[in-house]
């Protein structure tokens, strides 16, 4: 098994319950993100929140970005901070982008709301272009783009805006096979980029999001809403970082465990 | 296919008119003497002054009010704007006329208050169409409430300007003959079509129409062509 330990926490969610009319979507939602740190690595976290569809992943999504405010309870980052709206990257299903900007100017809006890049914009953009290999998309508008592209310069958008949390809506729905395997190692190469690189997954691929994550989150309905039913240390069933891990027998046994959760 | 369908309206036309009817023929040979003189030209000029001076203030109050309905104090002003629609200019004329200073302030105001209910209209509907992921974008990247604001709505939205200036100037263009008849000491096309129509000059009355017509068709042309060279996104394939 790979050495790591487990150190501070970077994230918690305490108690977390939201309602809209009366009507409960989530409750009672406890869980942390705590750093992982492996000898002679800069291992980031990847954390899958997984969900049937409709079961309130969404209404979570935006809880996490700060967008907007649980009925009851507190999610902070960093110590004891409470997550505000600019706290975390977020990279929204379908990409989202301003139509009105080029790719360009999309990445100056991020580059000038991170101060640790003052000065060196031009040469940030130009190096997380060139890695994620949008380099002769910069000055397209995102209607030019395909969906790859579009998510490509969507994530390095939230990463130059320098936050170490990296919040995804399902990043691999609607994706054709090739696509997604590149996804999928853009998303591991980020979360080695930096040793405090956390990356959220809300998703319903349950297979995919497990083959990249080191720990996994079950959100099931109950009566009053749904909660995390089920945490799953991917790291402890040495599961997490190995790229061949779907051909493992206990990665399967992973899967119909969580099917069974959901 | 459009070039026949002209040919066949204006044979029908032609074989249709009676005495009363000009065809098609005598129209064109005043429409030609018309625009070789320099009466045409001096009422033009004064027409599309005036709308072009109406349309600039009713864009700037339309703005105005537009932007700061996101605030609850201007939003049932905006909103009072838009149901202004249902105002007829023609029960108005004489309280403009106590409210402004002389004939050529009248005709500028008419024409801005006829104007800027439509503005509004469009300008609204919009605003409260924005996607809710264009406000979240700004959000998660840390935008202040006046950035946002000025990215989204200012920015993002300032193609949507020259598009409800195209899609109204239709408006303005067809009020200037209605407020123009109101003073027409100053001349203008709509006090021009007045004249002809008052001594039953239908000739010259149709040769206008024909020239406000094709005023119309031009500045929507214009008003298109600045759009895509401002706007080049507006243009684009979705790939």
């Amino acid at each position: 098994m790979t050495a790591y330990t487990k150190q501070d926490v970077l994230l918690q969610a305490t108690d977390v319950c939201l309602s809209y009319d009366g009507t409960p979507i989530l409750h009672d939602i406890n869980f942390s993100i705590r750093n992982i740190v492996r000898p002679g690595v800069n291992q980031g976290q990847v954390v899958s929140l997984l969900g049937r569809s409709g079961v309130g992943k969404t209404q979570l999504f935006r809880l996490l970005a700060g967008l907007q405010k649980p009925t009851s309870g507190s999610i902070t980052i960093n110590g004891n901070k409470q997550v505000e709206a600019g706290d975390m990257g977020v990279v929204f299903q379908h990409y989202y982008l301003f139509e009105w900007k080029t790719i360009y100017q999309s990445l100056r809006m991020a580059t000038s709301q991170n101060p640790v890049l003052k000065g060196n914009e031009q040469e940030a953009i130009r190096k997380w272009a060139e890695a994620f290999d949008i380099t002769a998309s910069l000055h397209k508008y995102p209607q030019q783009l395909s969906g790859g592209q579009r998510q490509r310069a969507s994530i390095i958008q939230q990463l130059l805006k320098g936050s170490k949390f990296l919040l995804f809506d399902e990043p691999f729905s609607g994706l054709d096979v090739c696509v997604l395997d590149k996804v999928v190692d853009m998303l591991l190469q980020v979360s080695v980029a930096d040793e405090l690189n956390t990356l959220i997954i809300v998703s319903h691929d349950i297979e995919t999001s497990v083959a990249i994550s080191d720990t996994v989150y079950i959100l099931s309905k109950e009566e009053g809403g749904a909660t995390i039913k089920k945490e799953i240390d991917l790291v402890e069933r040495d599961l997490a970082w190995h790229k061949e891990v779907r051909r493992n027998k206990a990665f399967a046994d992973t899967l119909d465990e969580i099917k069974a959760s959901l | 296919m459009v070039l026949l369908q002209v040919v066949v309206a204006l044979v029908l036309w032609h074989t249709t008119s009676n005495g009363l009817m000009p065809q098609p023929g005598k129209v064109a040979a005043a429409l030609i003497h018309l625009s070789t003189t320099k009466l045409l030209i001096d009422n033009v000029l004064v027409s599309l002054a005036l709308t072009l001076k109406a349309m600039l203030y009713a864009i700037i109050i339309t703005l105005g009010f537009a932007y700061l309905s996101v605030l609850p104090f201007f939003r049932s002003i905006a909103e009072f704007i838009v149901k202004c629609r249902y105002l007829t200019l023609a029960g108005l004329i004489f309280v403009f006329t106590l409210l402004t200073q002389n004939g050529s302030a009248l005709k500028l105001w008419l024409l801005i208050f006829g104007i800027v209910p439509f503005f509004v209209t469009s300008f609204l509907s919009v605003i409260v169409n924005i996607n809710q992921r264009e406000y979240d974008l700004c959000k998660t990247l840390g935008y202040s409430k006046w950035r946002t604001l000025y990215e989204v709505i200012i920015v993002g939205k300032a193609d949507k300007v020259l598009e409800i200036l195209q899609q109204n100037f239709a408006i303005a263009w067809l009020m200037i003959t209605m407020v123009e008849g109101l003073s027409m000491s100053e001349g203008g096309i709509g006090a021009l079509l007045i004249k002809y129509n008052k001594y039953n000059d239908l000739t010259n009355v149709l040769a206008l129409q024909l020239v406000i017509f094709f005023l119309g068709l031009f500045f929507d042309f214009l008003l298109a062509t600045m759009r895509r060279w401002l706007f080049p996104y507006t243009t684009l394939a979705t790939k």
